[in-house]
């Protein structure tokens, strides 16, 4: 195991990673912008190092500032968490080029699956299905339309890189292709400094499911089962939970399996998390692969019972997974609710500020991972997400119960945030039947949900 | 009778009704003369400042040392210190995107004419030796460098002074912002102290 530990980056996660270090008995330094020296990790951390400006480019985002602070802080490991560093293969060579290990899949497994598009056809040829979309990337416009009339429109035009909903606009005709071509390209160039995009079919109605798994340096791979992510808006994750209620139990089995088989068959190495579009009839594609731990990871961590970060750091250290399918159990089912700075009756507009007064929930089968404390600043630089609620219950119904007393619990005096859209959304008969598409919540309007749950 | 209070050597035997008015007085000043001779401290450039009043004397003199030192080097941060910059007071400073570290510097200026030269990134600090204490400089003049990964990082004066104490050793491991060399004698208009710098 490691002697120390480098946490590059900020907020709830990079709390949730200093806990997993310190149950396994190792040191921490808490990497951290200027904007964030008040921040709860940097307080708690055994160590902290600021490591440059509020401006993520100059701080959390350069690999020299990150690999500097690891190597005279004396560790020998990178946490990058989830975003920023976290999915870079030239980061990842680079710190293993001094020495360090990078808490995720090695240079070269994240570079073989860097490109989406190259994923796609990879897994496919490991037997997972994919969604028709385009031959490669765009080349130019004629391609695209080319493309768009041979898979059918509506299409989906995504970027190679990235992800979080940037550069993406699904389009329903040739006249809104041409015209969206350019905004995604001059998008997906700003946020990950590559404008390759590529098309694929547009399902309606679907269901974003993502399996969960965990493959060691030998070849060792078990998966934890499945998330539901279709409570989404604008392509952003807002409430995930498992089991999916979309699928039976034979079917989640099953697409647990083939996603975990492929991937060990691929070569793929530590945590990861296969994307999969669910249609109407309970069909599923494969869409794309997250290298690294999710936002999301507490709902798999609630109904399996196994700590995931402490997990991806003995794989990253060489240890063997240690357990088998067959040791996974699953139990009951799980709900995270994201808490975001962003104010529903104004378009979601995010938000910064002095958090007044903080008080989390409690009670069986509740979790609060968050790194607001009273009298903290959130700074406006960072993404607005200010924690997670997780509610566990034996099923659905007590796990929708939990999260609504929860809810009503939490206190984040002094900031605007999201709180009345999960209360809208378990006031919802949709929801509470199970079934929440990707595209609702944009379809009928946010601002129809919290007047109709204000109605009830 | 009850023994004179032994610490009271000053007046041991003025009547109660004078110890009074005298408590009386102490309060006014306190309360009012106090906080302007503070202010007029604050906004002159001296050292120094005594008035009399009555029987009354009061002086006010600036601590020998102006630069309040705040030691950002990893593994000692105070946590009391980061208690009290999580207030609100510095609320202001922060939202407008200015920088904790400056803020002893532009302290400084004003008190004793010193700024601090700070690390321009994450590394090994190497100072240039012929920048030794008592070196004259000019605002933007090297002073030596943080080795980030093999790249030098320049650390420049941040105005023209002469060379002070040097806060940290060649070859410390320094972070983003950490104060490394004291400025003394301040000479030229530094845009953060408002011109006040002689």
């Amino acid at each position: 195991m490691f002697r120390k530990v480098l946490i590059a980056n900020r907020g709830e996660i990079a709390l949730r990673v200093l806990r997993a270090c310190r149950a396994l008995g190792v040191e921490s330094v808490v990497a951290y912008s200027e904007a964030d020296r008040e921040s709860l990790p940097a307080q708690l951390a055994d160590e902290a190092i600021c490591i440059g400006p509020a401006d993520a480019t100059a701080s959390y985002l350069s690999a020299p500032a990150v690999i500097s602070a690891a190597l005279i802080t004396g560790c020998d490991a990178i946490h990058p968490g989830y975003g920023f560093l976290s999915e870079d293969e030239g980061f990842a060579e680079v710190v293993a080029a001094h020495g360090l290990t990078f808490v995720g899949p090695p240079a070269g497994v994240l570079e073989r699956f860097a490109s989406k598009e190259g994923t796609r056809r990879l897994l496919a040829s490991h037997g997972l299905p994919t969604i028709p979309g385009s031959d490669g990337m765009l080349r130019d416009e004629m391609h695209a339309l080319n493309e768009a009339d041979r898979i059918g429109y509506p299409v989906l035009i995504k970027p190679s890189a990235g992800g979080g909903g940037k550069g993406m606009r699904m389009v329903r005709t040739a006249r809104e292709l041409e015209s969206a071509l350019k905004v995604c390209r001059s998008e997906a160039k700003a946020a990950f400094g590559d404008d390759s995009l590529y098309l694929e079919k547009w399902l309606d109605e679907n269901r974003h499911v993502e399996v969960q798994v965990m493959v060691d340096r030998y070849g060792n791979g078990v998966h934890l089962g499945e998330r539901d992510c279709s409570v989404q808006r604008r392509h952003q994750k807002i409430l995930e939970e498992a089991p999916t209620p979309s699928l039976d139990a034979a079917t989640r089995a099953e697409l647990a399996d083939r996603a975990v088989r492929a991937v060990v068959a691929a070569g793929y190495e530590n945590i990861g998390t296969l994307e999969f579009l669910v249609d109407r009839t309970g069909d599923y594609y494969f869409i794309e692969i997250n290298c690294r731990i999710q936002v999301e990871h507490p709902v798999t961590e609630m109904l399996t019972g196994i700590d995931m970060v402490t997990t991806q750091l003995r794989i990253a250290a060489g240890e063997p997974l240690g357990f088998t399918q067959a040791d996974v159990s699953f139990a009951g089912h799980s709900i995270e609710f994201r808490i975001n700075a962003e104010d529903p009756d104004h378009e979601f507009r995010p938000g910064a500020g002095l958090v007044e007064r903080y008080h989390a929930p409690g009670g069986p089968g509740v979790r609060m991972d968050s790194h607001l404390y009273t009298g903290y600043e959130v700074p406006p630089y960072y993404d607005s997400l200010l924690g997670k609620l997780v509610v566990w219950g034996p099923d659905r119904a007590t796990a929708i119960a939990r999260g609504r007393v929860a809810l009503q619990e939490l206190v984040i005096d002094g900031l605007v945030t999201n709180v009345a859209i999960h209360e809208a959304l378990l006031a919802s008969e949709t929801f509470l039947e199970g079934k929440m598409t990707t595209n609702l919540l944009d379809r009928v309007g946010s601002a129809a949900f919290l007047a109709a749950a204000a109605r009830t | 009778m009850p023994e004179p209070d032994p610490r009271d050597t000053r007046r041991p035997t003025r009547p109660p009704a004078e110890r009074a008015a005298d408590h009386a007085a102490i309060d006014r000043l306190a309360s009012e003369l106090l906080p302007a001779l503070i202010a007029k401290l604050g906004a002159t450039g001296l050292g120094e400042l005594e008035v009399r009043e009555g029987q009354w004397r009061v002086r006010l003199r600036r601590p020998a040392d102006g630069v309040v030192k705040r030691d950002r080097r990893r593994g000692d941060r105070d946590r009391g210190e980061r208690g009290e910059r999580g207030e609100r007071g510095d609320r202001g400073d922060r939202a407008s995107g200015r920088s904790g570290h400056q803020q002893p510097e532009a302290a400084g200026s004003r008190a004793e004419s010193r700024a601090i030269a700070t690390s321009p990134a994450v590394g090994i600090f190497r100072p240039r030796t012929e920048v030794a204490a008592g070196t004259r400089v000019r605002a933007g003049d090297r002073l030596g460098a943080v080795d980030m990964l093999g790249v030098a990082q320049e650390v420049v004066a941040p105005v023209d002074g002469i060379v002070g104490a040097s806060l940290v050793d060649a070859g410390d491991a320094v972070e983003y912002g950490q104060e490394l060399l004291v400025i003394e004698h301040v000479t030229s208009a530094d845009p953060s102290n408002n011109g006040r710098g002689a």
